[in-house]
Parts: structure tokens; C-alpha cells; sequence
């Protein structure tokens, strides 16, 4: 299954609601990725300020990191591999990495079974 | 309402004493008076201070920190200082430390950045607020320990903590990530439910409120009471604090002082009047040192005044209707007013505001102290040049809330849910009042703003907070709004802004603004001009008791114009507090 990890810079919260000015994109982001992860994704975010340990460990991160300093945050890896830099990612890259309709990220409904959704998902790639 | 003399034994009947009240009602010093009196009768005893603005290093003359440290002369007293500031440092070092070299140096800044905010401050505070309450072992240390808390928005802010944390805790779902700053927060539940029953037993705590004589000293004792008795701390005792009787000498100024202190207690709120109360003298010498706070509940309350004192340059002081003038010929178009809470902020700001209006300038007053009595000042009235208004930090919040959920657009139940817990965090009011600040200070552009603020530890973590968004912003994808980007340029320029530093002519609000000076000037702010406010001195008194505070008020008139202040204005004490535009105008006009 695809895996996803998201490195935030250094935010107080995943929303980005304690910055100083709303950001939509961070918002949405954190929106998509909770209802990727209810749906069984494998998608994980390391904030900069909770996590460091983690910009150090991946050995990919830290380089890029070293190269192109702060602004290479966020940073976007699928399966091991950076994919995305300095940008969050849109939500219709997220359907595509992970083979999902695109209205699903956003609806306003929830899915009756997650489990469904995975299997089919899957199958699909 | 029958009142006896407060005496440490009134209170001794509980190991934790919580002194809650208005800045600059004593709390400070009754709670050093009485943490020194119990330890004389053998107790051991710890003072606990948790305001990041501490008293409590001036009244006993000493660096103190979070460690508690034996308190020079008197056995079995023991004091500490848990800064909140301090403790984010401390933790902040601790998650960062290990980082450098390994992560680039940029990176590294922006987490310390990041841990420097409103969130990290009030986690730390909270945490080491808990380490003291729960912690059998000093429980087994200490007969008595004492918090002498903070103002009382902050002091609420502390004390409410622990039942709305473990509300969050309990209600979290995904693993709440505004509490992330300190790892492992879950594990210490236990810590904090022992803190809330702690807080919530009659047998354990007492909080003691501490109000002057006078009404608004009273509306927040009352604010204080309420709150504090949903939350379940019911053991509630009152102490007035410095009720005036003249000893010798009457004259119009002593009449109208113990008039004032008559009319608040007969208008004091029922609900205060139902609580055990006692009262605490008005006394003229200053309450520092062991020897003056052990004066407190034994010796007489006044000596004869040293008449060497008596003569005094108080011409060479500015008033208020020459710092009206200045402003307007200099065409200032931002001033604040800052200082302890309860030296007059509000007071000032407002005369200013009618001296400017009336010198034909189009002004407008606001303000962004939570206990806004503002409204209560113009009681509806006010000149055609004058506009006021108040930043409500609740109100703030729920704009600021819409205005998140608005901009996150449509959302399932549970994502909605997530965002609304994000929104819960500590740090949204602080960033919410602070956007209202901006907006007023942008208001500068048309007319002149004036902004009394908050109290000191509110007030330094608004100033505080300007500076970490201001670097924020630089790499935010908001929209930036142009009142948020022009906040601290503004505030930096002397030309169109000044910062005013009330004080009153004792010891302890005179130590507070000259560090407020000090971290004003790190922020790169220019604070110059002072203004003593309430002075006994000012009003010529020859009641023995009044003239001796007035003539103990001298070496800090001295200090704060000679040492601290470019220009520095005395306001005398007035009977009352100038209610109406009319009244206003006579003071700052004449």
C-alpha cells in the first residue's frame, strides 16, 4: 500500500490555526489527511517542533534539508521517495497517490464502511 | 458589616493558600506577611510565586527560583518562583539542545521559534504548577504553602487549568496536538486529577481574596469568587486590604480617604459580604523586608514624618495637561499606556483621550484589559472628537473561530471536530486579541489611538507574541492583513508612538514598569516617559498618618525622575475617580 509521510516545518498545531493568519491550504491539509487516515491510509505528518528526531533519522530529509535549508518544508515523500517540496500537497495529488476519487477527501458525508474504500483502492492500482 | 483584624491564624486551618485579586491590592505582601508570620510560629512554610512578572524577588530582596530556597533571617520559610517564562526556557533548551549540528541552523531557530509561543509558556506554567501541588514530598516538607498568584485573569487562567485540561484530555480524540510542546502529557492525568482535587477539598485549600477598599477592587474580587466557586473551591475567606483611619490631623484629603474606603464597603457586593472577612490596616511604611512584614499585624501603623523629607522639587514635574500638550504638538499617534495592574492605566489613557479631543484632535480609546471598565468611565458620555471601544477577548475568540472554520470550508463531522479541538488551544486567545490590537493600532492612520492595556503578564505576552508572528508571517500562505504587517514598525517608531509608564509612587509598581522598560527596549520599543499616578505627596495632606505615606513616597518620585524617566508627570490622589467626559475634561484641562 502506498505510504504518504508529511514533514511540517515547526507549527504549534497540525491545523496551523495558532499562526498568525489562518491558511487555508494547512487547514484543508490536516482536514484530508484525518479522513485518509480514518479511512485506513497509511499517512503520517511529523511536525518539526513535536518531532525532530524524525528530520534527522530519514537520511533523504536531512540532506535536502542541509541543501536547501527551511524552505524545502514541508516536505512530501511517497513510499520512501520525496515527490513534493515546499508546498502542502493538493488534494488531488493525495487521490492519485492513493488511487481514490478526489470527492472523497472532501465530502461532506462520511463513507459508510472504510473498510470497503482500502480493499477497493487497492485494487485499483 | 462586622470585620476583625486579620491575623495568620485566620487562615492556618489549610495547606494551601491561594491570594487572589486585582494587580496591586497587596496580594503580595499579605501573603508574605502572612507566610513570615505563620513560619514565627514554628510552621514550615513555602511562598510560591507564579506571576512572570514577580513581586515577590522585591519584597524579600533576593533572587529566588523555581527551587525553593530558605529565606534569609527566618526559619522555616522557604520561597519560589515558578516564572512560567522561565520554565518554557528551560523546556524549550531541553528539546532543542540536542538538535544542534544535526539539524541546520535555520531549522533549529524555527523550533525555538515555535516553542516560544503562548502555548508552550502556559504548558510549562501549568506543568510546574502541578509538580508543587501533587507531589506527596514536599507535601511532607511543608506545613503551609502559599501561592501568592498572579493577576486575576491569569490567576483564573491557572487555577481553571486543571479541570479544563483534563476536560481536553478526556474529550481528545486525536491525540491533541496543541499539547504536543510537552511529550507525554497523557501519562501525567493522574498528576492533574490530584491537582483538581487538591484545589476542590475545604480541607486542603483556602483561597483567600485580597480587594482594597475600593469598587473596583471589589468587581473583581467578586468576578474572582464566582468563578473560582464553579469550579468547586468554596473555602473562601476575604481580607480588605489597607482600610484607612486617620490618627491625628484631619484635613480635607483624610476625609475624603476614608470616605472613599466607607462608601465601597457599604456598596460592596452581597456576595463578598457573605464570606468570613477581616481586614488588614492602611499603613504607611512599605512592605519589604521580614522586619516591616512582621510589622504588619503587631506594631503601630504609622511614625511621625521625617521632616527632612518635606520639601521636594514637585514643580519640576510635568502634569497631565503638559503631556496632552506635547503629544499634540509632536503629533504622537499611537500611545499606550502600561504598568502593573491597578496603578491607573485606565485612568490616564482616558484623560488623555479627553485632553487630546479637547485640543480639536480626532481620537480614539480602546482597550484590551479583560476586566474592561472602561464603559463604566464615560457612563455614555463623550465628546464629538472621541470614539471608544474595548477588544473582548472573548468575543475576539469567536470571531476568530468563525473565521478558521470558514476559511477550512466545507467539512465531514469528524474533521470539523479536529479543527474545532485545534481551536480550543490556549494560544487562540492570545493570537485573536492580538489581531484586534493590530486593527486599533492601524486606526492610527486616520486618528489618534489610544490603548490601555492589559495587565503586566497579559500584556508582555502581546507584545511578545507581535514580535514571534511578526517572524511568522514571513513564511505563512494566508492572507497577511496589512494592520498585522505594519503592527511592529508602528510600535518601533518613536515619532508615532509612545509607550507611557504608569506607576504609583511605591516600591513595587515603580520595580515593575522600570522591567517592563527593559523588555520593551529588547523589542526594540522606547518607553520615556513616566507618569506617577495617585500621589499622596501631590495633595499637600497634613494628616499624620497620610503625610508619613506621602513622605515615604519621595525616594520614589526621586527615583523614577531622576534615574528612569525623560519626562515624568505626578498625578495627586483625587478623592474619586473622574467618572464622565465633563470630569475628565476639568482634571486634564485646568
Amino acid at each position: 500500500m502506498t505510504k504518504v509521510t508529511i514533514y511540517d516545518p515547526a507549527m504549534c498545531c497540525d491545523t496551523g490555526v495558532c499562526g498568525p493568519v489562518v491558511d487555508p491550504k494547512l487547514t484543508a491539509v490536516a482536514a484530508a489527511v484525518f479522513s485518509l487516515e480514518k479511512k485506513g491510509f497509511s499517512i503520517k505528518r511529523f511536525n518539526l517542533s513535536n518531532d525532530p528526531a524524525a528530520f534527522v533519522e530519514n537520511k533523504k530529509v536531512n540532506a535536502l534539508l542541509f541543501e536547501k535549508g527551511i524552505e524545502s518544508l514541508p516536505m512530501i515523500l511517497v513510499d520512501g521517495e520525496v515527490v513534493k517540496t515546499g508546498d502542502y500537497p493538493t488534494v488531488e495529488e493525495f487521490a492519485e497517490w492513493f488511487g481514490v476519487d478526489a470527492a472523497e477527501l472532501q465530502t461532506v458525508k462520511q463513507p459508510s464502511n472504510p473498510l470497503n474504500v482500502t480493499i477497493a483502492s487497492s485494487g485499483a492500482k | 458589616m462586622m470585620t476583625q483584624t486579620f491575623q495568620p491564624a485566620h487562615v492556618s486551618g489549610t495547606p494551601f493558600l491561594f491570594f487572589t485579586g486585582k494587580g496591586g491590592v497587596g496580594k503580595t505582601s499579605t501573603a508574605s506577611a502572612t507566610a513570615v508570620a505563620l513560619a514565627d510560629t514554628g510552621k514550615r512554610v513555602l511562598l510560591v510565586s507564579t506571576d512572570p512578572a514577580s513581586n515577590l524577588q522585591d519584597v524579600f530582596g533576593m533572587e529566588l527560583t523555581n527551587e525553593p530556597q530558605a529565606v534569609g533571617g527566618i526559619q522555616n520559610l522557604f520561597a519560589c518562583n515558578l516564572d512560567p517564562e522561565e520554565a518554557a526556557r528551560t523546556y524549550r533548551d531541553s528539546v532543542v539542545g540536542p538538535y544542534r549540528g544535526k539539524l541546520p541552523e535555520a531549522v533549529v531557530n524555527q523550533m525555538e521559534e515555535q516553542l516560544s509561543g503562548a502555548c508552550t509558556v502556559e504548558i510549562a506554567a501549568f506543568d510546574e504548577f502541578t509538580k508543587l501541588l501533587a507531589d506527596e514530598r514536599v507535601m511532607d516538607d511543608y506545613d503551609h504553602i502559599l501561592f501568592d498568584t498572579a493577576p486575576t485573569g491569569h490567576t483564573l487562567r491557572l487555577l481553571k487549568l486543571p479541570t479544563a485540561w483534563s476536560g481536553f484530555l478526556d474529550e481528545s480524540t486525536h491525540g491533541a496536538s496543541c499539547l504536543g510542546p510537552l511529550a507525554g502529557l497523557d501519562a501525567k492525568k493522574d498528576l492533574y486529577a490530584k491537582t483538581v482535587q487538591a484545589l476542590s477539598d475545604s480541607n486542603q485549600t483556602t483561597l483567600v481574596l485580597v480587594p482594597r477598599p475600593d469598587t473596583a477592587s471589589f468587581k473583581g474580587a467578586y468576578r474572582a469568587s464566582q468563578e473560582l466557586q464553579t469550579i468547586g473551591i468554596d473555602n473562601q475567606v476575604l481580607i480588605l486590604n489597607g482600610v484607612y483611619s486617620p490618627v491625628q490631623n484631619e484635613d480635607k484629603v483624610s476625609g475624603a480617604f476614608a470616605h472613599q474606603h466607607e462608601l465601597a464597603l457599604i456598596e460592596m457586593p452581597a456576595h463578598l459580604k457573605s464570606l468570613p472577612a477581616y481586614t488588614l490596616p492602611f499603613v504607611a511604611f512599605s512592605l519589604t523586608g521580614i522586619a516591616n512584614l512582621q510589622r504588619l499585624f503587631n506594631e503601630p501603623k504609622w511614625r511621625p514624618a521625617a521632616a527632612e523629607n518635606a520639601d521636594h522639587p514637585l514643580a519640576e514635574l510635568n502634569s497631565l495637561k503638559d503631556m496632552v500638550e506635547h503629544y499634540s504638538t509632536q503629533n504622537t499617534r499611537v500611545i499606550l499606556t502600561m504598568g502593573k495592574g491597578g496603578v491607573g492605566k485606565t485612568t490616564v489613557a482616558s484623560l488623555l483621550a479627553v485632553g487630546l479631543a479637547e485640543k480639536g484632535h480626532h481620537v480614539h480609546l480602546t482597550t484590551t484589559d479583560p476586566a474592561a471598565h472602561l464603559a463604566d468611565r464615560f457612563e455614555g458620555t463623550g465628546g464629538d472628537n472621541l470614539t471608544v471601544s474595548r477588544i473582548d477577548p472573548e468575543l475576539q475568540v469567536e470571531s476568530y473561530k468563525a473565521q478558521v472554520m470558514e476559511a477550512a470550508g466545507p467539512l465531514d463531522d469528524e474533521a470539523r471536530a479536529y479543527l474545532e479541538e485545534d481551536l480550543r488551544s490556549p494560544c487562540t486567545e492570545e493570537i485573536a486579541v492580538f489581531r484586534a490590537f493590530a486593527e486599533v493600532v492601524a486606526k492610527a492612520d486616520k486618528e489618534i489611538v489610544i490603548i490601555d492595556t492589559a495587565p503586566t503578564g497579559h500584556t508582555l505576552l502581546l507584545l511578545d507574541a507581535t514580535q514571534t508572528y511578526h517572524k511568522e508571517l514571513e513564511r505563512s500562505t494566508g492572507e497577511i492583513p496589512v494592520s498585522v504587517q505594519n503592527l511592529l514598525p508602528r510600535l518601533r517608531n518613536p515619532k508615532e508612538t509612545d509607550v507611557l509608564l504608569v506607576t504609583l509612587p511605591e516600591a513595587t509598581p515603580v520595580f515593575e514598569a522600570a522591567r517592563l522598560q527593559q523588555d520593551l527596549k529588547r523589542a526594540g520599543i522606547q518607553a520615556k516617559n513616566w507618569i506617577i499616578n495617585q500621589s499622596l505627596a501631590g495633595t499637600g495632606t497634613t494628616e499624620a498618618l497620610l503625610q508619613a505615606k506621602a513622605y515615604s513616597e519621595w525616594p520614589w518620585i526621586q527615583k523614577v525622575s531622576s534615574e528612569l524617566a525623560e519626562r515624568t508627570v505626578l498625578i495627586p490622589w483625587q478623592a474619586q475617580d473622574s467618572i464622565g467626559y465633563d470630569k475628565m475634561k476639568q482634571l486634564v484641562t485646568k
